[in-house]
């Protein structure tokens, strides 16, 4: 029975759900409320909001999935359904700050330091995943969201646009920025390595 | 192929979704070119780094349990609607 369903695709699901099938509904929590769960929280930074956001998407599965016409398009519209709750909490606790875009980034100047060589143990390192998360953290919401979509959850450009309603070239061109500020930042993190002062020899 | 052009298309590279003649154009400029090169990498690192960024991961077993409860009132309760 539950090998069964763990078989099913979405689209199978999402018309069972809607055919008021409950235990369709519970595959689907099964299948998707860590991930909801975990974009809430990239989004959000708030475990407890994260939580709440993860119970407001599901209900609103429940109570929108009749509107979804193309069931295959599921996981993007939860996507999408779940962007907007962060959002719509964010804005609720003020904490959706429109940072100033940061335009400017100037392409040319590259940085001629090549810390990609350092060890795995310096750049796997716990520090410098916080200061990662750190940089991500700062990055202005609409580059941030995007960043976080792409790189840390792995969605495809088209999923992203579809999900926060923008355009491919506008999910490309906030992606590319963010990236880089979060390559500035960790040069210069890892800038403090440059000096071979380890007390080696 | 310049310096600006071809870190405008790291993305895309990464995307693997060059056409075969531009990826070999941002191999040749970032073989002769140092400051590419290491643009490069230190692009392609950044990204593979965010995605080492530790998922907060996972919803505890009573959060689970209680929305699972919460979904299943919540479910009979809009099918009792419709239906
Ligand atoms: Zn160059």
């Amino acid at each position: 029975m539950s090998k069964k369903r763990e078989k099913q695709t979405d689209s199978d699901l999402v018309r069972e759900v809607k055919q008021g099938d409950p235990a369709a509904m519970e595959e689907i929590v099964k299948r998707y409320s860590n991930k909801v769960y975990n974009l809430a929280y990239h989004l959000t930074r708030d475990a407890h909001a994260a939580e709440e956001i993860m119970q407001d998407v599901f209900l609103t599965v429940i109570a929108k999935i009749g509107t979804l016409t193309t069931e295959a398009y599921f996981s993007t519209w939860l996507y999408r359904v779940t962007t907007n709750a962060a959002y719509g909490y964010l804005r609720k606790e003020k904490k959706f700050s429109e940072q100033t875009p940061v335009e400017d980034i100037d392409q040319e100047q590259f940085l001629e330091y090549d810390w990609t060589n350092l060890p795995d143990d310096v750049l796997l390192s716990e520090e410098s995943k916080e200061v990662l998360r750190r940089s991500i953290d700062s990055l202005p919401e609409a580059m941030r969201t995007v960043v976080v979509l792409k790189d840390v959850e792995g969605l495809k450009n088209e999923e992203i646009a579809e999900t926060l309603g923008i355009s491919v070239p506008a999910v490309k061109s906030r992606l590319h920025r963010g990236r880089l500020i979060l390559r500035q930042l960790l040069s210069e993190y890892f800038s403090k390595y440059t000096e071979p002062s380890k007390e080696k020899e | 192929m310049n310096c600006k052009l071809c870190s405008a298309l790291f993305q895309e590279f990464l995307d693997n979704s060059l056409s075969e003649e531009l990826i070999v154009e941002v191999q040749n400029h970032v073989r002769a070119c140092s400051k590419c090169r290491v643009s490069l990498r230190t692009y392609t690192v950044t990204v593979t780094l965010s995605r080492k960024v530790d998922p907060p991961c996972c919803v505890s077993r009573e959060t689970l349990d209680r929305l699972r409860k919460i979904i299943r009132e919540n479910f009979s309760k809009s099918r009792g609607a419709v239906v």
